[in-house]
């Protein structure tokens, strides 16, 4: 009976103010879907460094006017590092086949760069990653040596990307949360004065705080959860339209968004969604039905 | 006990010490605004005392720790001079009501308010709204919620206030009745009518103090 009462009740209450429920509904799903983004890209960031410090190399590019002599005391000086994993050496052909794979789609480019216009380099994977500095201290000075570049720095930098993308959502999940939480806080108000008499009525025969609080938390929390719901199906969308769809191109290249990580977002937003929702509910019931 | 509001400047009131026994009827009369209507809130525990202490059925309440309170109120009935029925219920439903969101079932509901409603009268009127009912009939059914848990002490804050004089009698004869079954009754009132009709006990006050304390008082 009591559960049954508390259900109806939240049903009544939702539908009498139905306005300012579509619009507390609304602002909930679109800071949710940017807390969903968000936590996303997080899982995404942590996905791309598995996947990419593995295949990170330290790039010794060697100068023109390089000798045989100079590029033999090199290999034999990275044999010998403790701190090598392994090398290769590539040749200016190497380097300009390559190229040629690269950017087979852009044939101006491959047209404008000559077979010999491309620097030869000795390719060096490090036992760690993170002593990139060491190495590069060691060999900049190297006779024939013309630049040392660590991919983790170009990787790193592409990670920063993401990493402010995902601040901004987080920033702008932040402060249309702030315009939710209120309409959440004046949609409570605005039931509670609607039932006042009720509530007067329930407070003088001794309902016990909880049976006069939880329908109108109970409304806040449904609220919470179709905002979660909306906002993953926004997710959904952007994964189908953007990720596999106008942005193929850029994901392929990165590591793909899994569609396991977007379909955990949603008990994430939902429980974000509805925990906030009940607690702004019952705090703004603790200044509004006082005992 | 001394209760001072917020902003008074003097206590509503004040050093004011009184015994209730059970199963007494008692009437507190006084002018509007002698702190007679604050009794009823700090019975209820709406507000509480400053100094002293105000104790319920052996209870402190003053010094009760809120989540206690809805239990406590359980055990009291209170009516009111403006009924503080529901509109947009029947007069079943508004008893059941009271019923229902303290937990009981709608089988108890069902036998226990037909039960109430005979006994105040109402038998045959169950399923009228508020405004299908006249003032006194309305107020039949305050009583009807406020006893339908058969608490200890029925409160009663001018009860006839908004009543005419004959059907303001057949009110009191309820509440006597009532207080026939055992149930205390605290009644703040100043129709002097009734008080001197009832000869029950009346203890006056004014500005904040007890100025009389009678038993088979009038209104004086």
């Amino acid at each position: 009976m009591r559960l049954k009462y508390v259900l109806s009740e939240v049903m009544v209450g939702l539908w009498r103010n139905v306005t300012m429920t579509v619009a507390m509904i609304i602002t909930l799903g679109v800071s949710l879907t940017m807390l969903g983004a968000s936590a996303l890209m997080f899982l995404q960031v942590n996905a791309m460094k598995d996947a990419y410090y593995d295949k990170i190399e330290v790039s010794i590019f060697l100068t023109g006017e390089v000798t045989d002599a100079q590029r033999a005391s090199l290999d034999s000086q990275l044999k010998g590092d403790p701190l090598v994993k392994s090398f290769y050496y590539e040749s200016k052909e190497q380097a300009y086949e390559k190229f040629k794979r690269l950017f087979a789609d852009a044939p101006d480019l491959v047209s404008a760069v000559k077979p010999d216009g491309l620097p030869e380099s000795f390719r060096v994977q490090l036992k760690n990653p993170e002593k990139f500095q060491a190495v590069s201290d060691k060999y900049a000075g190297s006779q024939g040596v013309e630049e040392i570049i660590d991919q983790q720095k170009l990787l790193s930098r592409l990670f920063g990307i993401v990493g402010s993308v995902q601040t901004l959502a987080l920033i702008a999940a932040s402060i249309i949360s702030v315009a939710a939480l209120l309409l959440v806080g004046n949609t409570i108000q605005v039931a509670a004065y609607s039932k006042r008499r009720e509530v007067a009525v329930m407070k003088l025969v001794g309902a016990s705080n909880w049976f006069i609080q939880a329908p109108f938390v109970l409304e806040a929390v449904f609220a919470g959860v179709i905002g979660a719901l909306l906002a993953f199906g926004a997710l959904l969308l952007g994964k189908w339209l953007l990720i596999d769809g106008s942005l193929k191109d850029l994901t392929s290249v990165l590591t793909p968004v899994p569609w396991k990580n977007v379909l955990l977002t949603l008990p994430f937003m939902a429980a974000v969604g509805g925990l906030v929702s009940a607690v702004t509910a019952w705090i703004t019931l603790r200044f509004y039905i006082r005992v | 006990m001394t209760k001072t509001y917020p902003k008074a400047s003097r206590p509503s009131l004040d050093d004011v010490s009184v015994g209730i026994e059970k199963g007494e009827f008692v009437f507190f009369i006084g002018p509007s605004g002698s702190g007679k209507s604050s009794i009823i809130k700090l019975l209820l525990r709406e507000i509480s005392a400053n100094r002293g202490k105000v104790v319920v059925n052996g209870k402190d309440v003053s010094s009760m720790r809120s989540w206690k309170i809805p239990q406590f109120r359980r055990s009291i009935g209170c009516v009111f001079q403006d009924f503080r029925l529901l509109p947009n219920r029947t007069a079943y439903e508004n008893v059941a009501f009271a019923l229902e969101v303290i937990g009981k079932t709608k089988a108890v509901a069902r036998r226990v308010v037909p039960e109430v409603l005979e006994l105040v009268g109402l038998g045959g009127k169950e399923h009228r709204y508020p405004h299908e009912l006249s003032g006194g009939e309305q107020q039949r059914v305050a009583v009807a919620r406020a006893f339908v848990n058969r608490p200890l002490i029925l409160l009663a804050d001018e009860p006839t206030g908004n009543l005419d004089p004959d059907t303001s009698i057949e009110i009191m004869r309820l509440l006597d009745r009532i207080n026939r079954t055992g149930t205390t009754v605290v009644m703040v009132t100043h129709d002097s009518n009734i008080v001197n009709q009832m000869r029950r006990r009346v203890i006056e006050i004014e500005s904040g103090r007890i100025v009389r304390d009678q038993p088979r008082g009038v209104y004086g």
